[in-house]
């Protein structure tokens, strides 16, 4: 019998795989249930919120600084 | 089904199997579940087995539907499935018999029920036309509307109304006897269109209820019954149960009902009830919503296009209004205010922030569009197209990893035996995923799948 | 031999690398700090002052840079000298959103439809409706006397700073009519702590001048109160020279005008008159003063733009100090509070000989042109400051006719020996300049002019640099220092380090100095160097009124998001140096495929394309691959001109590649399309500045734009934020970015390079074999001036790189064939 196996289906586009790839390297493979291919993966359910959370945090990366895109010389701070 | 109808129906989905037979206990509730909750298809399945006393075999049941409608089929069933109407047995499919039974009522009429409401035979002292209910609702409802936005408005809803929208979470109070004032969930839910936001509203009375020690079933009762009400017609009190009567103060405050006086003999239903489980868009449509949110269906022609966006995401808004200000918050990062001009900036952070609360880039899009001011009209292209692709593309950003919950179905045995619950699963809708090479695939749900193995497994092959 | 003249300058030679800068005061308006800029005014860093040489014009004493900076700031909008009691304010549900902006309690008038600007009383910011019928007058005097901050479409936004108002004043505003047309303009009165802040700002400004007439030094001013402050200071006083009327030793005399001025090439210019027909011109004029006549009946002011009308105001007052005096003077004056502005009575000027210079009669003037112009010679004396036009619109012709007004000696300065060549032609081009007096001053060339007035066109480098002269070139420079010169272009004074200006200015003495620029900071210190050792700003103009008019190219700007190939992704995730990352991000193939697209699609389309690339490793193997001309710092002279005659006027050379050094005036006419590939780090000046290298296209009309500017950048990368940031000023000139996710039909172009995973990988291997220094930018060609002291000292990234580049290209520029030979085996060594 085939068995199931309880967890999230991720989707995305590859760099987005890249870096969960790398975050769960990074982490003692805590996150990744199975790897399925290009755009998609199988995560722990109970680990997604994490997940997100620290893709965000890389991400943010390549929007540094929010904060300076916004800030406008007019504020008083 | 409509948004409203979308929530109503979780909802509902998720009471217990013995809230059900109470529900169906009131021919109204069989009805107004009936219309609003269920696909066509399904409805004829009702129909069809409402007035055979002997279980129906499952397979002649599916043979009425065309066999390439699977999905269909098996929508249907699953929710016929999921409301309790249906009972399967070895020998067949039957309707619930209380449903079954209470629904025969509903349509034939008879019995001593009331759940269609008492009309009153007497005449009213003080006529009462549409006309007057509507804007009676209207009133009642953007009352709630102004007061969330904290818009100094003349009539504000009664305590028991704002004791809802904070235990709902719409609005919150810093310290005890302190003000009211409105979350982010609350701003989300002026963005929504009317007919979620009375559900919202209800949904919320529900949980409550049940707080207050009302029994449950008698306001969903309440409920449903309203939405098969004639509007102008009066209803009669005396009829009604007791938590019915205590909830009529409270549907008073919402504008769904009108009474003359708390001790008054009879109520009207408004439009805002009547249409509780209709589909069309009752009193008011999203844009609507948001005219009255914002103060912008007053016919001036500041109210009608006052919002300009600037190709370097600068915004400008020429209004003094609160709460075309407090809208405008919701995505825009405002920074400085005269007295007839607001200013401030789009920018990645205050459009995200708008989506974490629900808000979608189209809403903020057309609410730009609708409320365009009329220099910006002089343009063949209202919005400057790179500010609309980019708040698109910060939307899309939020979303760059979909995930959905679900099962990895894995260790096929055969490509055969893969194929076929591969196929299975597309029927019922809920494959996700699928790898031939790798052999296994992602369900969102698989109780049916197992069922179905093991039914295959038991019996011969489908 | 003539008595030697100090430089009448109002610039403080950095004397010591300890001037204060513990003790630097920010200007008004800190903006974040684009520190990434090239030359980023860290005074540590500015180099020692470099003697001049014996014989040469003796050159004022330092004047401290703290001090400067004290004066202008002393007036800011949040220094408490400026607080006004808080009005009373009534809070709503909403006035929490604005903190301390919420100014919906202020009055407005009952006419303010018809008014088009709102003042912010915190923050200075003006807000105008450019659609408003007045809003034509409206700009013209807010660019006079507010910095332009955003101008987009509908709403523009401007702001009152210290410098501004003290541009404003340098140009003969009255502080009182500065309000009074404010108000005029505005839909609410003028809040109280704006007046008091532009009163304090104008009371220290532009209330003195020092005058030069027939060779004589006057203290000026339209004040007769001030004079006399001055008069009782101890050390000012003293130096007056007796004199005046009635022993009050002031002289009163009316205030200096335009009078018969004419400014060569305008429309009073007898010449054009003929031109463009006398219809157009009449009904130019006709529009013009209906114009006017609004202008006039909303501010009461009169047409003869801002220059004070009032009978009782027209006087000026001054009196006379001896040269010797004149630093002294100057100083105490800055140290009272007072920055002295500078004037060079010219038509009075009779102890320099006049140059026979004029504007040929085809040389027309533009309407932005003419009034920039008119700012410097409005009241008929040259005024020195800073006028700021985007790139090709036109800077080089107001500098020439500047020196046709002026009509003395001018020394030019540039920022490249290209620009060198480039000025001079165009001199001969647009005036009637005989050859023989303009001469080049480069390390090619050392000449001078015949007679006694004539043009020195030389480059920054070469003026300063101290060490290492040739005979040549040390005789040119005593040429430059022994005499006295009436005008002293500085191009693109935006690109130079304000410590070569310090060392100009001391170092050549000139009586009015005219800086060009296609990009005023506002966000650093450079501009308050820039106002007190040039001047201040005259004029800007705005870029998207350009555009509109025709006169720059209307520009198409995209930004292309290549993703990231998986492969090259992981290995920029996990590499943890920064300039391999660097590379990474540049070298993603993706965004050589888009390049190749976008090179296939502009060619085919008949544009010319320019590559940038600020990474000399990207810049090579993208320009290699694709089999086209680049250049870099390395190529030598040469060969530059080569590859830019033929990108010019070969049909088959439709592409090349440049790097940095393209952003310092390579006069590219012809180009159509702008390819970014790399920049570093964001400045936001660097991507205007590449903008202008295409703003000359104008004759294309494809779907109302004629010039393409792309931005090509690596997804899910640190190159996203830069690329943003970059943006920025653009943005607020009216530039829209689209963004580009998907190049439709990439994926068929035939040859489409790494197409296979197998030559990703390798280009990957390749890149991971990189040194960080690939991945630095490439250092900054000034030519020649590799191995200037100032170069070796900038503490920023890759200067080490740069210093061994120096040493390998030769002692005092050479830029022989040997250098990048050298170079080129270098770098093969390493890899």
């Amino acid at each position: 019998m085939p068995r199931a196996v309880k967890g999230v289906l991720v989707e995305c586009d590859p760099s987005i795989k890249a870096i969960i790839l790398k975050i769960d390297e990074d982490h003692h493979h805590a996150f990744i249930v199975e790897d399925l291919d290009e755009d998609h993966l199988v995560v722990k359910e109970a680990k997604l919120a994490e997940l997100k959370e620290r893709l965000e945090k890389i991400l943010e990366k390549t929007q540094m600084m929010e904060k300076d895109d916004d800030s406008d010389p007019d504020q008083p701070g | 089904m409509s948004g409203g109808n979308i929530r109503g129906f979780s909802y509902l989905e998720n009471l217990p199997p013995i809230t059900f037979r109470r529900l169906y206990q009131q021919p109204a509730t069989s009805l107004a579940i009936f219309r609003r909750m269920l696909p066509n298809l399904a409805k004829v399945i009702v129909t069809t087995l409402l007035y055979n006393d002997k279980p129906i075999p499952l397979a002649d049941l599916e043979a009425l539907i065309r066999p390439e409608s699977h999905r269909q089929r098996e929508d249907a069933f699953s929710k016929l499935r999921r409301l309790h109407i249906i009972a399967e047995a070895a020998d067949g499919i039957s309707l619930d018999p209380v449903f079954k039974k209470n629904f025969r009522l509903a349509l034939t009429g008879g019995g001593s029920h009331h759940s269609f409401g008492v009309p009153c035979n007497t005449p009213d002292k003080k006529n009462v036309t549409v006309a007057f209910l509507d804007e009676y609702a209207q009133k009642k409802f953007e009352s709630i509307l102004h007061f969330m936005v904290g818009t100094h408005n003349d009539t504000k809803p009664g305590d028991g109304v704002i004791e809802l929208l904070c235990i709902g979470k719409l609005m919150e109070r810093q310290g005890k006897g302190t003000q009211a004032t409105i979350t982010k969930n609350g701003f989300s839910f002026l963005l929504q269109e009317g007919n979620s936001q009375i559900w919202a509203l209800l949904i919320q009375y529900l949980d409550y209820a049940e707080d207050l020690k009302m029994e449950k079933t008698d306001v969903l009762h309440f409920f449903l019954m309203l939405g098969s009400l004639e509007l102008g017609q009066a209803y009669a009190i005396k009829t009604l149960t007791l938590t019915q009567r205590t909830m009529l103060t409270d549907m008073r405050d919402y504008g769904i009902v009108y009474q003359r006086k708390a001790s008054s003999d009879r109520f009207y239903p408004t439009r805002l009830a009547t249409t509780l489980t209709s589909e069309s868009g009752g009193l008011r449509s999203a844009s609507q919503t948001m005219d009255v949110a914002t103060g912008a269906d007053k016919a001036d022609d500041e109210g009608k296009g006052f919002v300009i966006v600037e190709t370097n995401y600068r915004v400008y808004a020429y209004t003094n209004s609160p709460l075309q200000i407090a809208v405008l918050n919701l995505f825009v990062r405002l920074t400085t205010r005269f007295p007839n001009l607001v200013s401030g900036r789009i920018s990645r952070h205050s459009i995200q922030e708008a989506i974490k609360m629900g808000i979608t880039a189209d809403q903020i899009i057309s609410y730009l569009t609708v409320h365009a001011h009329p220099q910006m009209r002089k343009n063949l292209v209202i919005l400057p197209p790179t500010v609309v692709d980019q708040i698109r593309l910060w939307q899309i950003e939020g979303e760059r990893m979909k995930a959905t919950q679900g099962f990895l179905f894995k260790d096929f045995t055969t490509a055969q035996d893969f194929e076929d619950v591969a196929r299975y699963a597309g029927e019922l809708g809920v494959l996700k995923w699928k790898s031939v090479q790798k052999r296994c695939m992602f369900v969102t749900r698989h109780e049916q799948i197992a069922e179905w193995l093991k039914r295959r497994a038991a019996g011969g092959k489908r | 031999m003539p008595p030697k003249r100090k430089g009448a300058i109002a610039g403080f030679a950095g004397s010591s690398a300890a001037t204060a800068s513990s003790k630097r005061t920010k200007p008004a308006a800190p903006v974040d700090d684009d520190s990434s800029d090239d030359y980023s005014t860290d005074s540590a860093s500015e180099i020692e002052d470099l003697a001049p040489p014996e014989g040469a014009v003796r050159t004022k004493k330092a004047l401290d840079k703290a001090t400067v900076n004290a004066v202008v700031n002393r007036f800011t909008l949040d220094s408490p000298a400026v607080t006004a009691a808080p009005a009373v304010r009534t809070r709503d549900s909403v006035s929490h959103l604005f903190n301390k902006h919420d100014f919906a309690y202020l009055h407005m008038k009952p006419d303010h439809a018809s008014r088009p600007l709102w003042i912010n009383p915190e923050n200075g910011i003006i807000v105008l409706e450019s659609f408003s019928p007045l809003a034509a007058k409206a700009q013209d005097f807010l660019t006079t006397i507010a910095e332009p901050m955003s101008r987009p479409t509908f709403l523009h936004e401007y702001k009152l700073t210290p410098h501004s108002l003290y541009a404003a004043v340098s140009v003969g505003l009255d502080p009182r009519d500065i309000i009074s047309v404010i108000d005029r303009f505005s839909k609410i009165p003028v809040p109280e702590k704006i007046i008091q802040f532009i009163t304090n700002c104008t009371g220290s400004y532009g209330k003195v001048k020092l005058v030069l007439k027939d060779n004589r030094y006057f203290v000026e001013s339209n004040d007769p109160a001030m004079l006399q402050r001055l008069l009782q200071d101890p050390i000012i006083g003293p130096a007056r020279i007796q004199g005046g009327d009635a022993g009050s030793g002031v002289i009163k005399e009316s205030a200096p005008k335009m009078g018969a001025l004419v400014i060569p090439g305008t429309k009073n210019a007898a010449g054009t008159a003929q031109l463009g027909g006398a219809a157009a011109a009449a009904e130019k004029k006709a529009a013009a003063t209906a114009a006017e006549d609004v202008f006039a009946s909303v501010t009461g002011l009169g047409d003869n733009d801002q220059d004070d009308e009032d009978e009782d105001e027209d006087a000026v007052h001054s009196f006379e100090i001896p040269s010797g005096e004149v630093e002294k003077v100057q100083k105490q004056c800055l140290d009272l509070g007072y920055p002295v502005l500078e004037e060079y009575d010219f038509r009075n000027d009779r102890k320099n000989s006049n140059l026979d210079i004029d504007l040929k009669p085809q040389a027309q003037i533009r309407s932005y042109q003419e009034k920039s112009l008119s700012k410097m010679f409005g009241n008929g004396r040259a005024k020195s400051g800073i006028i700021v036009l985007p790139c090709g619109a036109g800077k080089t012709l107001v500098g020439i006719t500047a020196a046709c007004t002026i009509k003395k000696s001018v020394v030019v300065l540039a920022t490249s020996s290209m620009s060198v060549v480039q000025w001079r032609q165009e001199f001969i081009k647009w005036s009637n300049i005989n050859p023989e007096q303009i001469a080049i001053f480069t390390s090619d060339n050392k000449d001078k002019f015949r007679g006694d007035a004539g043009i020195i066109v030389s480059t920054y480098s070469m003026v300063t640099n101290g060490r290492n002269r040739s005979h040549d070139s040390k005789k040119m420079m005593d040429f430059l220092q022994s005499r006295e010169w009436g005008l002293l272009i500085l191009d693109e004074v935006h690109v130079v380090p304000a410590s070569i200006f310090r060392q100009v200015v001391t170092s050549i003495a000139t009586h009015s100095k005219l800086g060009l620029t296609a990009t005023l900071l506002r966000e650093d210190d450079k501009i308050t160097d820039l106002n007190f050792l040039i001047g201040p700003k005259l004029y800007e103009a705005n870029w998207m009124e350009l555009a509109d008019q025709g006169h720059i190219a209307k520009v198409q700007c995209a930004e292309v998001w290549c993703p990231m190939t998986p492969e090259f992704y992981s290995e920029y995730l996990r590499e943890p140096d920064q300039r391999k990352k660097v590379l990474h991000y540049i070298m993603n193939p993706r965004k050589f495929q888009a390049a190749q697209f976008l090179i296939d699609y502009h060619e085919k389309r008949g544009d010319k394309i320019i590559v940038f690339s600020d990474n000399v490793y990207a810049l090579k193997a993208y320009a290699l691959k694709l089999q086209k001309a680049f250049i870099y710092g390395e190529t030598p002279q040469s060969e530059r001109l080569k590859i830019l005659e033929n990108f010019q006027l070969n049909d088959k050379v439709n592409t090349i590649f440049l790097s940095k050094i393209g952003d310092t005036s390579l006069d590219l006419p012809e180009a159509t399309c702008l390819i970014q590939i790399s920049s570093h780090y964001g400045s936001r000046r660097q991507e205007a500045q590449r903008l202008g290298r295409i703003l000359r296209a104008k004759r294309r009309n494809d779907e109302g734009f004629n010039a393409f500017f792309y931005s090509l950048v690596s997804k899910d990368t640190q190159e996203m934020f830069y690329s943003s940031k970059r943006q920025a000023f653009l943005v607020d000139q009216g530039y829209a970015f689209k963004v580009i996710t998907h190049l439709s039909g990439i994926e068929n172009l035939p040859g489409l390079a790494y197409s296979t995973l197998a030559e990703r990988k390798e280009l990957l291997a390749e890149v991971m074999l990189q040194n960080s220094d690939a991945g630095a930018e490439e250092g900054d060609d000034f030519d020649g001036a590799k191995n200037l002291s100032y170069n070796a000292n900038m503490k920023k990234r890759g200067a080490k790189y740069k210093r061994s580049m120096g040493r390998l290209a030769g002692v005092s520029g050479g830029d022989g064939m040997a250098g990048p030979l050298v170079w080129r085996m270098l770098l093969d060594a390493r890899v």
